[in-house]
């Protein structure tokens, strides 16, 4: 087997909330292989949203090690975690999470504005991002003239733009209709199809079914 | 994240909210524009004084009666102008009589400032003639009534070199039009081109009834000199007014250079005065322009959180707010200064004060605004630079 995207060993993550420590992560071993797509189902308040946030380098462990495609990152300070950020991980959110007033052109082209690449690249990997979600007639719209599918779609092309090793969906079907987050769906499937190492968080059942492998959590664990 | 990438940012985001960048902004310009207004109109005048007070003329020495503003109580007499006259490294000595009278020319009138004087005047106050002659040791001697002309004054009566032996009123008494001046030109205070010069016996015996002598004017030889004579003239004028060690001087003498000096140190430090509270202002748009950073990134978290998750570093954040609170600042200089100078001509033309377009002040005018800029920015973008990406991404 090739090196590992992802590899959690024994990560934990306790909350100082003050007098009491909330651990929302007890020593949590996880290996996610090239090409995998991987669910991690789990109620509210299981954890996996905070497993969501370590895998994609926004928080750190309090425990354990994380290699991240072969590399070391529970040590990382917050501009070591954002350049990792920036090279290696794409984002979907539940909420879409566009840039408000912005092109969806724009927004594709963000990630890339801070690995430097120069605004002629910039531009024309956005569109190929954007012409590949089937949304080269939406370039110019801004997220508030976008339905909600298309929005998602526009996400979907801002985390595959910077040609990342690994895609994190953080519910991405969470607010969209049935018809919407079943093409949302598909596009993940087809991304995987062609090789994306796809990392899919959601609470839904029937959702996670879209993955090849899933991996439950609850309070803190992950259970077989 | 290049420069221009920061700045296009910044300038997109600036259209989003054009009402509120052009408030924000408002502060900044009005700032820039009053210290470039001011300090414009400020230097202008110290520059104007300056020149007048040259044009005066050189190596003058003006002595005036203490106290008494002319006239009959004057303490100054035809006397001791003579007397002064017999002083060593004296060129020329005027004395000067002044009234204000109704001036008529073929039914053209005009009031003005009747100067008593003598034919030294012309040399000492460096006048030069335009038309006809000045007046004539003779005609001061026989009180002859003949008139002088200022410029300005012979244009205020429509009258020009065909007009020379032309009989004008003063005072309602008739009088031989003999000469016209060129003009000096200068006009902030006291036009020297308005003015009428007549013998000064004649203003004594009909405008100001007395043979008391307001101002005498005294022309030096030498440069050199000054300090000598000016010296000279106070030990003779002392001992012919009869005062005793210990009083006070009962006249004052004024060196044209000194008074330029002061005039000029005034003005300066009147300018600075002036641009130091047009800096307040700044200073307060500069506190604006943090008011709305602060607002703005509180209504950003969320772009913010989602420029970090997709790879922002600190520092990039820290740059695209303080680089948005540099263009606001640095628009408003700009066009700070546009409004600035717009200002100063219109008060140029309607005060009649001429300013100095200094590049050096509209550079550190620019300037400041940036600076403003930068100080009032930075904590702003750093408050933005400190947000935790999570905490950002889930504010709403």
């Amino acid at each position: 087997m090739d090196t590992p995207i992802i590899s959690l060993r024994g990560i934990g993550r306790t909350y100082d909330m003050g007098t009491v420590a909330v651990e929302a992560l007890r020593s949590v071993d996880l290996d996610v292989a090239p090409g995998e797509f991987v669910a991690i189902i789990g109620p509210s308040g299981s954890g996996k949203s905070t497993l969501m946030h370590i895998i994609g380098c926004l928080d750190r462990p309090t425990a354990g090690t994380y290699r991240l495609a072969g590399a070391p990152v529970e040590d990382l300070d917050d501009d070591g975690l954002a350049r990792v950020r920036s090279r290696t991980i794409g984002f979907v959110f539940q909420s879409y999470n566009l840039l408000p007033r912005t092109s969806a052109l724009d927004n594709v082209v963000a990630p890339l504005l801070y690995q430097g690449v120069k605004r002629s690249d910039r531009v024309r990997r956005a569109r190929a991002a954007l012409e590949r979600l089937g949304l080269a007639d939406r370039m110019g719209h801004e997220p508030s003239e976008l339905s909600g599918g298309q929005q998602q779609r526009v996400a979907v092309a801002r985390a595959l733009v910077s040609d990342p090793a690994l895609i994190l969906a953080d519910e991405p079907t969470g607010n969209l209709d049935q018809a919407s987050g079943h093409d949302v769906l598909e596009v993940f499937r087809e991304l995987n199809r062609s090789g994306r190492t796809i990392v899919l968080i959601t609470h839904d059942q029937e959702v996670a079914e879209a993955a090849t492998r899933q991996v439950h959590i609850r309070d803190g664990r992950l259970v077989a | 994240m290049s420069l221009v990438d920061l700045v296009r940012l910044a300038f997109s985001r600036l259209r989003t909210g054009r009402l509120r960048a052009a408030l924000t902004m408002l502060g900044v310009i009005i700032g820039v524009a009053s210290v470039v207004a001011l300090v414009g109109v400020g230097q202008g005048t110290t520059s104007n004084i300056t020149e007048r007070l040259s044009s005066l003329g050189t190596n003058l020495l003006t002595i005036s009666a203490a106290g008494a503003a002319g006239g009959a109580e004057s303490t100054l007499t035809l006397g001791d102008a003579e007397a002064l006259a017999g002083l060593d490294g004296i060129a020329g000595v005027a004395p000067e009589s002044q009234a204000q009278a109704v001036v008529a020319a073929d039914g053209e009138t005009t009031t003005t400032s009747i100067i008593g004087t003598t034919e030294d005047y012309a040399a000492v106050r460096a006048f030069d003639v335009w038309q006809g002659t000045f007046l004539t040791d003779v005609a001061v001697e026989r009180n002859l009534r003949v008139a002088v002309l200022g410029a300005t004054t012979a244009d205020d009566l429509g009258l020009d070199e065909s007009s020379l032996g032309t009989e004008i009123t003063i005072g309602g008494l008739p009088f031989k039009l003999i000469g016209i001046l060129q003009p000096k030109g200068g006009a902030t205070f006291a036009d020297p081109d308005d003015q009428v010069m007549v013998p000064i016996g004649v203003v004594h015996k009909y405008l100001t009834g007395g043979d008391g002598v307001r101002t005498i004017g005294v022309s030096v030889a030498e440069q050199d000199q000054m300090t000598a004579v000016q010296s000279g003239i106070t030990t003779l004028l002392r001992a012919r007014h009869d005062l005793a060690a210990a009083d006070d001087d009962d006249f004052s003498i004024f060196d044209q250079a000194q008074l330029l000096e002061t005039a000029s140190s005034i003005s300066g430090t009147l300018t600075l005065l002036l641009g130091g509270i047009a800096s307040i202002s700044l200073v307060v748009g500069g506190i604006g322009i943090m008011n709305i950073m602060l607002v703005s990134v509180r209504e950003r978290t969320r772009e913010i959180g989602i420029r970090k998750a997709v790879g922002a570093r600190g520092r990039d954040i820290l740059l695209q707010f303080l680089i948005e609170a540099l263009t606001l600042s640095g628009l408003g200089g700009i066009l700070g200064v546009a409004v600035g100078l717009g200002v100063s001509a219109l008060i140029a033309r309607i005060g009649g004060i001429s300013f100095a377009f200094s590049p050096t002040t509209l550079a550190v005018a620019l300037l400041f605004s940036l600076a403003v800029g930068i100080v009032f920015g930075v904590w702003p973008a750093r408050q933005a630079a400190r947000l935790d990406p999570i905490t950002a991404l889930r504010y709403e």
